[in-house]
């Protein structure tokens, strides 16, 4: 536990790029650009002096081909010195999340004190790959030498070689149960009788605190500046449908099982490209520097699941956290539940007030006050680092003390932290 | 090994090839002189007798391969000793272009003027991937011509239009540049040179291009012609080093088998006579004056060592001014804030700086990669953020100095007590804004004056207040140099110094038309005066609005000789205010402009007339300037007027333009 007095973490400040959905204005930058803004921002912001920083951590899921490790690309360009290190981590759709604990750890083993963390994620820009037998016939390409060689190569193409494979498709499957994320909500939905209905209003619910909430969620936005962009710049979510119905959400057809599902885009999480960043460091160090810190990770868990019905993790991961600090869903001001899919919130609320979860319920007055993935969208690699900046910025506003957030994390993991203000 | 060590060079032989190592033991840079002559003619005359089996020429120095003729002893020769010391470089060179060895230059750092001379009497030329690497041919712009055989051998060795080009443009290429016009072999990093000439040496050599199809009678004549027709356009013929440029070089490309005698007699005959030439004077007198102020202190008595450097930077105000200063910061290398008071004018400003990093890729400053890099060190914001971290801060802002006055009092508070805080103000009093409320450590309060466009302008002024501090000048100016800028300390008076010498001309001349001359002549006359733009033409430019603002800031301090015509209040009062509104004294409408006509008399005044009376503007004033002590000489007033307006070069100022004059009446 990293609650001892001494060795207490603390994020500073944070900032997020607007989000965005895939194919809108990011998607004529990539990864790297949205995180080298929030970090340049962020430094900006925060006066911090780069030397200061001992590493960099940031998550990221698909990361781009033409940067490996994007947390090293991301800082140099950013203006951190090249001594510096920085490291990139992947934990699924809580990478944003793993940037953090990461840092708690390293800072717990007595491995530096002040990080920046985050994580960043462009869905628009995640390629097409070549099938694997058309590779291998383009390899025999290159390697012919002659004009007759060359031809003999060529000829050997067949128009299903040039069909690509969507890497957006491939990231999202689990390779172990071979279901798609989408296919994993539907399974849930099943076993814990959720209904299309449900899963709806909880949609609907979901846009209308997003539209609600748009000045508060302004305070964690920064602007980003396009210069080929006729605005020049962008500072507001797109994926809030502000004058959302029920009717439209439920005129919406089940992609993933067409005829009897009930999982439709509309009560899914957006797939969206957007950035985070925050300030973490030693609480000691931060009072030294005279920064007042917006709050403080009191404790995390990680735990496993079923990969074929990952959407339950956060059940798993807040009854591990709870056997760790003893603290209880109902302790909390404010709570996160990330919005992959409706139904798997929605199951993750059931399994929670079953009785081998017993006492550990969600008070639902006091869930995702601001809408979620489903109105803002989920840039997987930065999603749970939103949700820390997100709850700590709320509790700035609104005065209160404590937040617990959570998320699923696919291939079968659960997420969640404490955080509490000073 | 066997080793021969002077103060130039020295030359080894290794595994039986000849290497000559330049490497001045006076001075940090290598550069021709008698001496160097001397030296290297001796050491050409050991390879015979050594029995070498090739030649390697590279220098030891970190940044000059050779730099060329030594100016200043250069300077000190005339007639015969002069005449004397062409022929001498043009005969060393050429012994080594008649060696019966293969000889390679291996070139990294500059190599210009003399530098390239050399290298091109070697066979081969390799040069280091370096940023430092710059070969061309400045002497034109000097107002001379390359005499030791390189206008001799440049269009034999690239053909006729591409010799032209260096040697009439005086550019220098980086090594990309030079292998891709065929100046240089290969590129190699600088630790391979010796390695890989040695190996060019061992290996076969290769043919070279005849460039018959440029490089023969019929159409080097008819190139020529069209480039005289050019140049004539360009220059209105006050550059006669690039006629005479054009002539030898032509006529040493017409024909590769005329002897390389009377091309080199042509050469030094040219040299001979454009060095005497008023032009050639003041182009190098203002060359000097560039290199002194270059390194030129402002007060011996600070130490420059103790001092910050400008590691990080930031500007107020994301306009032209702003995001052009903000840009050519992020080039230099510096990580700059660009800032402004919301996010739309912050948009406007990264636009700006986009764009222009677009244009400097198409300009071939960068490559696409190196702009990217160099565009994130540019960081926007529209919070007020903490300036503490910042060495020095640019305020370009609007124009207002109670704007300036309240930007100023909250710059305090947001940066540390030894931040640099600079105004780019054109004309508002900086002493009074030092002097304001809220104001604390006005001793580091200056102005830092770049002109528009930022990125061209060569000319910053540094405007000092009677409280800034010596410790504020010299860290202005190291930051203006780092920046690649020239600096001009001047005195804190209103139009600081070159918009003062240039509002009373622009007023004149506004004067001129309303007195009857016509907006066609008065400009034409200025061009052929060698303006690089007619007076009315430039207030067009600049806004009759805002030059209208500014000349009566100046009648208020210094009287009626900045007082705006009426014409001018009229042109104002119906929204012709230049050409940003499409109407001023031209008329413009897409790409062409058309000067206007107003009330005009019969009898125009002769263009000479017009000229002098215009130029006389500037020079009475520039006298002003220097009475009043704005700036430290009148060396420093040509520089500028040069630098920041585009002051005929060729005329040396506005100052000497005057003791010129006044010279020729006494006489």
């Amino acid at each position: 536990m990293s609650t001892s007095a001494e060795r207490s973490f603390v994020i500073v400040d944070g900032v997020r790029t607007p989000f965005l959905k895939m194919g809108s204005d990011f998607a004529t930058i990539d990864a790297v650009e949205q995180g080298r803004v929030v970090i340049q921002t962020l430094l900006s912001r925060t006066g911090i002096d780069p030397e200061i920083v001992d590493e960099v951590i940031f998550g990221c899921v698909s990361q781009p081909a033409d940067a490996a490790n994007i947390a090293r690309v991301i800082a140099l360009r950013a203006g951190l010195p090249q001594s510096i290190p920085a490291m990139t981590v992947h934990r699924n759709c809580a990478s944003g999340l793993e940037a953090l604990t990461t840092a708690s750890d390293r800072h717990a083993a007595g491995h530096g004190e002040v990080f920046i963390v985050g994580g960043t994620e462009n869905m628009s820009r995640i390629p097409l790959f070549f099938p694997l037998a058309a590779a291998a016939k383009f390899a025999a390409l290159s390697r012919a030498k002659t004009a007759g060689g060359r031809a003999a190569a060529a000829i050997r193409f067949r128009p299903s070689d040039f069909a690509p494979v969507v890497g957006l498709k491939l990231g999202l499957t689990d390779p172990v149960s071979g279901m798609n994320m989408g296919e994993t909500a539907e399974l849930v939905a099943r076993d814990y009788g959720i209904s299309r209905e449900e899963q709806d209003l909880f949609a609907l619910s979901s846009h209308r605190k997003s539209t609600a909430g748009r000045a508060e969620l302004a305070k964690e936005i920064i602007p980003v500046y396009l210069p080929n962009t006729s605005q020049g710049y962008v500072d507001k979510d797109n994926g809030v449908r502000e004058n959302q119905t029920i009717e439209a959400l439920a005129r919406l057809r089940p992609v993933f099982e067409p005829k009897t599902g009930t999982v439709t885009a509309g009560n899914s999480s957006q797939i969206t490209d957007g950035a985070v960043a925050l300030l973490a460091m030693d609480e000691k160090r931060a009072e030294s520097l005279g920064l007042e810190p917006l709050g403080r990770l009191v404790d995390y868990a990680y735990s496993g699941c079923d990969p074929r019905r990952m959407g339950l993790g956060p059940a798993f991961a807040i009854r591990k956290l709870h056997q760790r600090t003893g603290l209880r869903p109902e302790e909390a001001d404010l709570i996160e539940i990330n919005e992959a899919f409706a139904a798997q919130v929605l199951a993750v609320l059931k399994l929670l007030k079953s009785e081998d979860f017993s006492g550990l319920a969600i008070p639902e007055d006091r869930l995702n006050l601001l809408g979620g993935a489903i109105a803002l969208g989920h840039p997987v690699g930065a999603t749970g680092a939103r949700l820390v900046l997100t709850v700590l910025k709320q509790l700035q506003s609104s005065g209160k003390k404590r937040a617990l957030i959570s998320l699923c994390i696919g291939g079968g993991q659960g997420g969640a932290a404490w955080l509490e203000r000073l | 090994m066997n080793s021969e060590t002077t103060s130039r060079l020295s030359l080894q032989i290794m595994d039986g090839i000849a290497v000559l190592t330049l490497d001045n033991a006076e001075r940090p840079i290598n550069l021709v002189d008698d001496a160097f002559l001397t030296e290297l003619e001796s050491a050409i005359g050991q390879l015979s007798t050594c029995g070498a089996k090739g030649l390697v020429i590279l220098s030891a120095k970190a940044k000059v391969f050779l730099a060329g003729a030594d100016l200043h002893s250069l300077g000190s020769l005339r007639g015969e000793a002069l005449s004397a010391m062409i022929t001498r470089g043009q005969q060393v060179f050429e012994s080594i272009a008649r060696l019966r060895l293969p000889t390679v230059a291996a070139i990294h750092g500059a190599c210009l003027g003399g530098g390239l001379e050399l290298a091109l009497a070697c066979r081969q030329r390799i040069a280091s991937d370096s940023h430092s690497t710059k070969i061309g041919f400045p002497e034109t712009q000097l107002g001379l011509l390359p005499a030791w055989g390189g206008s001799t051998r440049l269009p034999r060795l690239l053909g006729l239009p591409k010799a032209l080009s260096l040697i009439l443009s005086g550019k220098q290429l980086d090594a990309g540049g030079a292998k891709h016009v065929g100046l240089i072999d290969e590129i190699v990093p600088k630790e391979r040179l010796l390695e890989r000439a040695i190996a060019l040496i061992q290996g076969r050599s290769s043919q070279r291009k005849t460039h018959f199809w440029t490089n023969n009678p019929l159409v080097a004549a008819l190139i020529r012609q069209s480039s005289q027709r050019q140049l004539l356009a360009k220059t209105h013929g006050h550059y006669p080093a690039l006629l005479t440029a054009l002539d030898v070089v032509s006529r040493a490309g017409m024909s590769p088998q005329a002897s390389t005698a009377a091309s080199f007699e042509r050469e030094r005959n040219a040299f001979l006579e454009l060095v005497e030439g008023d032009t050639t004077h003041q182009l190098i007198r203002l060359f000097f004056l560039q290199e002194d102020a270059k390194s030129r202190r402002y007060d011996e008595g600070v130490d420059i060592r103790s001092l910050p450097p400008t590691r990080s930077a930031a500007v107020i105000g994301a306009g032209v001014m702003g995001s052009g200063i903000a840009q050519f910061t992020a080039a230099r290398g510096i990580p700059v804030l660009l800032a402004d008071i919301d996010a739309a004018r912050v948009a406007q400003g990264m636009k700006s700086v986009a764009r222009l990093f677009d244009e400097a890729v198409r300009r071939h400053i960068f490559t696409p990669h190196e702009a990217e890099r160099k565009r994130d060190l540019v960081a926007p914001t529209a919070d007020p953020v903490s300036l503490r971290g910042c060495d020095l801060v640019i305020e370009a802002a609007v124009e207002n100095l109670e704007v300036k006055k309240k930007i100023f009092a909250d710059l305090c508070v947001r940066s540390s007590d030894r931040t640099v805080l600079a105004t780019n103000t054109s004309a508002l009093p900086i002493t009074e804004l030092a002097k304001s409320d809220g104001i604390t450590h006005p001793e580091r309060i200056l102005g830092i004056h770049f002109f528009n466009p930022v990125s061209r302008m060569k000319l910053v002024e540094i405007v000092v207040t009677e409280l800034t501090s010596p410790e504020t000048v010299e860290r202005a100016l190291a930051f203006v140099r780092a920046l690649g800028k020239t600096p001009v300390v001047v005195k804190d008076s209103p139009g600081f110094l070159v918009n003062r010498i240039l509002m009373p001309y622009l007023v004149e001349a506004a004067r001129l038309v309303e007195s009857g001359v016509s907006v066609a002549r008065i400009d034409q006359a200025m061009l052929d005066f060698g303006m690089p733009m007619g007076p009315l033409r430039l207030l067009d430019e600049i806004g009759l609005d805002v030059a209208g603002h500014v000349a009566s800031t100046m009648t208020a301090a210094f009287g009626e000789r900045f007082a705006i015509p009426a014409l001018l209040d009229q042109l104002t009062s119906e929204g012709k205010i230049g050409r940003k509104s499409g109407s001023g004294f031209y008329d413009y409408d897409h790409r062409r402009e058309t000067p206007r006509v107003f009330q005009c008399n019969q009898d125009q005044p002769g263009l000479d007339h017009i000229a002098r009376q215009l130029a006389d503007c500037m020079s009475h004033e520039a006298q002003l300037c220097l009475d009043e002590k704005i700036v430290a000489d009148a060396d420093s007033i040509d520089l500028a007027m040069v630098l920041g307006t585009g002051y005929a070069p060729f005329r040396g100022g506005p100052m000497k333009y005057q003791s010129i004059l006044s010279e020729r009446t006494a006489t």
